[in-house]
């Protein structure tokens, strides 16, 4: 049987996939936010996962205003790297799962979660920083990726709540996939972040730290808090820290920490990173 | 598995909940109205023919879409808060100023009444803090 096996969180932003194309990461303001993840690209090396569900949002790349899914899954055979204004990053096409895809798709629907299939997608620096800093420059990525857009842009995003049991569905889904695979699934976005107004370039380091701490063990504290908690205390951008819980809701009742690193900034934004695997139910 | 119990939310003062935060518009449905046109136009510069017809003849460009005079000003003026509260939304106008060849760094820096030496400066002296920019009315 299929099984989630560890949990990745981590930023997304932009101008770290710019730090990694050119090869800017050994810079003084790039070293300390790849020096975080050097850890997780050696443990990644150790224990390549067959499949990756990787949790992320669209940044308006894929989807306009025209259509606007909360939960979105891709299941296409192929998904290119988009041009999102200045050419299309050159990083490796990611490779889907079909199978495993329609198969969460089909099971989350039956489990009343109302998935929207996509099976034609380019995907932006929202998915493919992530692999990136995960694993590094390689000629093709090392496995095969399940995207999963969630929209965090136009209000209301889905609450955290929903998120926290979107992730736990996707986990039963997961384990009644007959084939054995080692499946990892990571949510991306945040830390605190704000891209917009006189607030712009807010930071709170310590709620993002107490953010960090609440996904491991047993507390399941983070999936109760707000979006308005997200907006006063993380800045407008903050919100997409509610894709961390999906990953969070899938490892089950208590994870174990493996690896965390926080740095500010990569340009306005807080990097935060967390390794976890799965405690035990 | 525990499913904790459903709460029922106000959609109303969960909406009015977003007018208490400090130099922030958050990208409600009312916004998302408003600025539909706004942010489609924004949109369209993700295509590179678009974008050689945006730089010969902005104005002109612009005719093509159904913005509001103001909407049209404020582009062309790349005043970002203005267009933020004609309903325009940070990602798809982020379109705008990457074809004028603005980093996210560069272009925030301008909505935040900074310099951006000052702003850069901020960012990496860890940001700006949130005490004194959490709500209006708490002044907290």
């Amino acid at each position: 049987m299929a099984r989630i096996t560890a949990g990745i969180g981590s930023s997304h932003v932009p101008a770290l996939g710019v730090a990694s194309d050119f090869n800017k990461s050994e810079e003084a303001y790039w070293k300390p936010v790849f020096a975080g993840y050097e850890w997780t690209k050696t443990w990644e090396r150790e224990h390549v996962p067959d499949v990756v569900i990787l949790v992320y949002n669209d940044h308006a790349t894929a989807f306009d205003m025209k259509i606007i899914p909360t939960f979105a899954i891709g299941c296409a055979e192929t998904f290119q790297p988009a041009d999102e204004g200045w050419g299309p990053r050159q990083v490796p096409v990611v490779e889907g799962h079909p199978d495993l895809a329609w198969h969460i798709a089909q099971s989350c629907i039956l489990d009343e979660f109302d998935m929207t299939i996509i099976n034609e997608m380019d995907v932006d620096h929202g998915l493919t920083v992530p692999l990136s800093m995960m694993f590094g420059k390689p000629d093709a990525w090392p496995c095969k990726v399940i995207p999963l857009a969630v929209n965090v842009v136009t209000y209301p995003p889905p609450s955290g709540n929903r998120c926290w049991a979107l992730g736990e569905a996707i986990a039963r889904a997961v384990e009644s996939y007959p084939e054995d695979l080692n499946v990892q699934i990571w949510g991306t976005g945040g830390m605190s972040h704000q891209l917009q107004g006189p607030r712009a370039g807010l930071i709170n380091a310590e709620w993002d730290n107490a953010f960090l701490d609440g996904l491991v063990g047993e507390s399941d504290r983070l999936r109760h808090i707000e979006h308005i908690e997200y907006l006063r205390e993380t800045g407008s951008e903050g919100i997409e820290m509610v894709m961390w819980l999906i990953m969070r809701g899938a490892l089950g009742q208590k994870t174990r920490l493996l690896h965390k690193h926080y740095h500010v900034p990569a340009s306005n934004t807080a990097v935060g990173h967390i390794v976890l695997e799965k405690a035990g139910d | 598995m525990t499913v904790p119990a459903k709460r029922s939310i106000d959609i109303h003062s969960y909406l009015a909940e977003f007018d208490d935060i400090p130099g922030t518009r958050v990208f409600t449905a009312k916004r998302a109205r408003q600025g539909y046109h706004l942010n489609q136009f924004a949109m369209s510069l993700m295509k590179a023919e678009n974008r050689e017809r945006w730089k010969a003849d902005e104005r002109a460009y612009l005719e093509d879409w159904t913005l509001t005079e103001e909407q049209k000003e404020a582009v062309l003026a790349r005043d970002y808060n203005r267009l933020l509260d004609l309903g325009g939304n940070i990602y798809f106008l982020s379109k705008i100023f990457s074809t004028d060849g603005q980093s996210f760094l560069q272009a925030v820096s301008t909505m935040s009444g900074m310099s951006l030496d000052d702003y850069s400066a901020m960012m990496i002296a860890g940001g700006r803090s949130p005490a004194g920019q959490r709500s209006i009315k708490e002044k907290r």
